[in-house]
């Protein structure tokens, strides 16, 4: 009886998170627009497909070089614990997005289940969503060491499926805990959601000085005979090594590369094991503190700014702005108020810098690494105009990865979208003022990626404003591209903020484009350099194009927005 | 100029996929200085016609005219006139009061010694003075009702147009609400809202229009109704005649004795 009204309860969830009984009504019962769900999974299977196979052929080609020093479960281990680490970085802000932030949670708390039962219920919404994208990186994984190593194959098959099954769940409860935790700690706070999102860059910063310890310890493909060396010289050691990092991945690739054997079966049963207990870990905690981290999440963070004496009237401001300032500042308000977008959104623009301070600290390059390179820098003429330009790249690369510029529709959802609908505002004057809005996050978020570059590259302040100025402008352009596209083609049907801004398809599109965009003007640069034209006549030829491409974009995009904007009546 | 507030003509809107009109053949007009209620059982079609008439959908076949301003022809300064309230007032949780006010005077362009004195006006009258510096994710329904009632009246529309306004407020906020759309009107500016709540519409509407599977069935001042009744029936006993609810309670009983309501 539990059990079956928590299956129909996780399959409903599923049914929401998939969009089956949506895509259901609106693709085949009302066949509308019928061409673009095909396009887009023909586009997404073609892709999904390149990915995979480009899987394939690295781990097979990885396989051959690491067997030749009988160590050829390292390929399993790689890429076992590269996709953990990948769920476990993505895996927090996801917790903190679906547990705490979905819109039905004031329906299902209600429900006489358990906290364990409705935590149960959204952590499969979330190992789904692992899955999918899992199965791009381990299938192939796991067929390309199957032909390589000569398994038996029912045994592998069954023991590789088994893993495939369990393989997010570890990663994703030691992200699950300690974001139940944090949750629990911030909503007692009045500022809980600037909590939320300190709390959430330092699990995600100490995630990644993790991978970097452990990447540093693991040399990358291309450092072959220094990897070679390594390996031979401490041949086992390697293996216990980043087993002493995560040892689950050892033993998933130890119940994968014996499986048919009994320490194969033994290994699975522990990795499966301990996947169960972290599971009941979870739902233990979950138990006791998920509920109330929820339920004072109910309460507005920060309901008061001031607090009022009775009978006190608060001064209140009345600046007049124009719409489209007005709209812009609403935008970044909106977005630098909201959790699960900040952590979304900013990441990129932390890594960056965090890094390099990371790699600065260690003191892999440390001040002689410096020198070196300012030397290096002092003896080549065109550093500084390659650098200004390498500074207006951050800007575009950090924008399109955001994802901050392609969703800024997306993001209102259907509650809110009849707001700017309603305006008496014209396409232009809104896409403009989105735009904006986007991009005056994006600047302020690049400024400390380009103080490390500055340190880096040490630019003369003129190339640096250069870098800086094309950056702003192309981004700029960016931004208001993006706005277009969101605004023909909006996700507002989301039930969690992370869907809107991260599992939305307008996002990947902004990263192709941004990758496009940004390898078509480095090609330009290149070539431009190649002809032996001064540096400082470069970064102006750059400007001029970046200045050029930002007007036209300000013209065509306003012209296609006032057609678009009037004509979406799709509520 | 056609001399009407909102001109409605021939409108019909069908859901993609849907096989029934939401909206069928709409005709209607309402004129300057008129409170208009909009009338219907659930799922009638009040709510797509209000989406329509605010530029949130767009009609399958019609005209619908505001000031003499087609709302899909000329959106932009035909949307200038209307203060518009949804069915949920659903705003941005994230912004407080105050600076969601700020947000539509702004983009209704009212200067800024006027949209002080029409805060503080309309604060005062709805009591939302305490709570007007919060965000708005901690105000209650009613809360959220009452500012997206502010914001709508902020830029003193010509055109009010409300769907189910009452829901959620108080009685007194209700009866200063319903004193305000009086004054409103009186001063030449036109309300046109939809309610379930007839007595309201008895009291307070110039005139009404019930509306049923998406066709208006009558349309009139309250007199009208019954005259074309030939009764002095009350509202509510000529909507349920007309919508076709064959439960029609005992006009003179307690009411809650018939035997369908029972089950
Ligand atoms: N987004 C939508 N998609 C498809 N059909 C819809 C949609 N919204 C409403 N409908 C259909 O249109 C019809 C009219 O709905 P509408 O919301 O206008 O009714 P209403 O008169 O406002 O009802 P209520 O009194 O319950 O608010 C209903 O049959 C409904 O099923
Ligand atoms: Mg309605």
């Amino acid at each position: 009886m539990v059990r079956r009204r928590l299956l129909s309860l996780i399959l409903a969830q599923l049914n929401m998170n998939f969009a089956i009984s949506h895509s259901r009504y609106y693709y085949l019962k009302k066949r509308e627009r019928l061409w673009e769900p095909i396009l887009i999974a023909v586009s997404i299977g073609i892709l999904a497909a390149l990915l995979a196979f480009g899987v394939f052929r690295i781990s097979s080609a990885y396989y051959d070089a690491v067997a030749a020093i009988g160590q050829g479960d390292l390929t399993l281990i790689l890429g076992i614990l590269l996709s953990q680490l990948v769920v476990l970085i993505l895996g927090f802000v996801l917790v903190i997005a679906v547990f705490y932030f979905s819109n039905d949670l004031s329906i299902l708390i209600p429900l006489p289940l358990s906290p364990a039962e409705v935590l149960a219920c959204k952590f499969s919404v979330i190992l789904s969503n692992e899955y999918v994208g899992l199965s791009v990186i381990l299938v192939p994984l796991f067929i390309a060491y199957a032909l390589k190593a000569g398994v038996s194959p029912v045994a592998y098959t069954a023991s590789a499926i088994l893993v495939f099954l369990a393989l997010p769940v570890i990663p994703l409860t030691i992200a699950a805990v300690p974001a139940i935790l944090l949750m629990r700690v911030a909503n007692l706070s009045r500022r809980k959601d600037v909590l939320v999102m300190i709390g959430g860059f330092l699990f995600i910063i100490i995630i990644v000085v993790f991978q970097f310890f452990v990447q540093t310890r693991l040399p990358g493909p291309g450092e072959e005979n220094e990897f070679i060396r390594r390996v031979l010289s401490a041949a086992n050691s390697l293996v216990s090594l980043v087993g002493r990092q995560f040892p689950p991945s050892i033993w998933a690739t130890r119940a994968l590369g014996s499986a048919g054997t009994l320490p194969g079966f033994l290994y699975l049963i522990l990795f499966l094991g301990v996947s169960a207990l972290s599971l009941a870990v979870l739902f233990g905690i979950g138990n006791k503190a998920f509920y109330e981290g929820v339920v004072s999440g109910f309460e507005a963070a920060d309901a008061t700014r001031k607090k009022l004496l009775a009978g006190q009237f608060p001064a209140l401001r009345f600046h007049q702005r124009s719409p489209a300032r007005a709209l812009a500042l609403t935008e970044v308000r909106l977005f630098t108020r909201t959790p699960v977008f900040v952590l979304n959104g900013f990441t990129g623009f932390v890594m960056f810098p965090v890094m390099f301070i990371i790699v600065f600290l260690v003191g892999r390059v440390g001040e002689s690494g410096l020198k070196d390179l300012w030397s290096l820098i002092s003896s080549l003429p065109d550093i500084r105009a390659a650098g200004a330009l390498v500074v207006g790249a951050y800007f575009l690369v950090s924008a399109a990865f955001s994802s901050i510029p392609f969703t800024p529709f997306s993001r209102e959802g259907v509650r809110n979208i009849w707001i700017p609908m309603s305006m008496p505002v014209s396409g232009r004057t809104i896409s403009l003022a989105k735009a904006l809005g986007a991009e005056w996050m994006i600047t302020l978020g690049s400024l400390p990626g380009v103080a490390v570059l500055e340190y880096l590259l040490r630019l003369p302040v003129g190339y640096l404003l250069s870098g800086v100025a094309i950056g702003v402008m192309i981004s700029f352009a960016f931004c208001l591209w993006g706005c277009i596209v969101d605004m023909a083609r909006p996700m507002l049907n989301w039930t969690d903020q992370q869907k809107a801004i991260k599992s939305n398809l307008n996002t990947a599109l902004g990263m192709l484009a941004g990758i496009v965009v940004t390898a078509i003007l480095g090609l330009v640069a290149k070539i431009v350099f190649a002809t032996g034209i001064p540096g400082w006549a470069v970064v102006t030829g750059m400007g001029v194009i970046v200045t050029g491409i930002l007007g036209l974009s300000l013209n065509l995009t306003g012209a296609i927005a006032d057609r678009i904007w009037c004509r979406r009546h799709r509520i | 100029m056609s001399g009407y507030s909102l001109l409605i003509e021939g409108v019909s809107k069908t859901y993609r996929g849907s096989t029934r009109p939401a909206v069928d053949n709409l005709d209607l007009e309402v004129r300057p200085g008129e409170i208009f209620g909009f009338l219907g059982p659930n799922g009638a079609g009040k709510t797509t016609t209000i989406k329509m008439i605010v530029g949130l959908l767009r009609p399958d076949r019609g005209r619908i005219t505001l000031d003499g301003c087609d709302i899909t022809k000329d959106p932009i300064r035909a949307k200038g006139q209307i203060g518009y309230v949804p069915d949920n007032p659903d705003l941005y949780d994230r912004l407080t009061g105050i600076e969601y006010l700020n947000l539509i005077a702004d983009v209704f362009g009212v200067p800024q010694a006027e949209r002080k004195r029409r805060v503080h006006d309309l604060m005062d009258m709805f009591e939302l003075g305490g709570a007007i510096t919060d965000i708005i994710q901690s105000y209650s329904h009613g809360m959220k009702q009452k500012l997206a009632l502010m914001g709508a009246l902020l830029h003193d529309p010509r055109l009010f147009i409300l769907d189910e306004p009452m829901v959620g407020l108080d009685p007194r906020a209700s009866h200063l609400f319903k004193e305000l759309m009086r004054k409103h009107c009186d001063r030449g500016n036109t309300v046109f809202f939809s309610t379930h709540i007839l007595e309201v519409a008895e009291r307070l509407c110039d005139r009404v229009g019930i509306i049923n599977r998406g066709r208006l069935i009558a349309c009139g001042t309250i007199e009208e109704l019954r005259s074309l009744h030939r009764t002095d029936e009350s509202l509510e006993d000529i909507f349920l005649e007309l919508t076709g609810a064959t439960t029609k309670p005992e006009t003179n009983g307690p009411g809650l004795t018939t035997d369908r309501e029972g089950r």
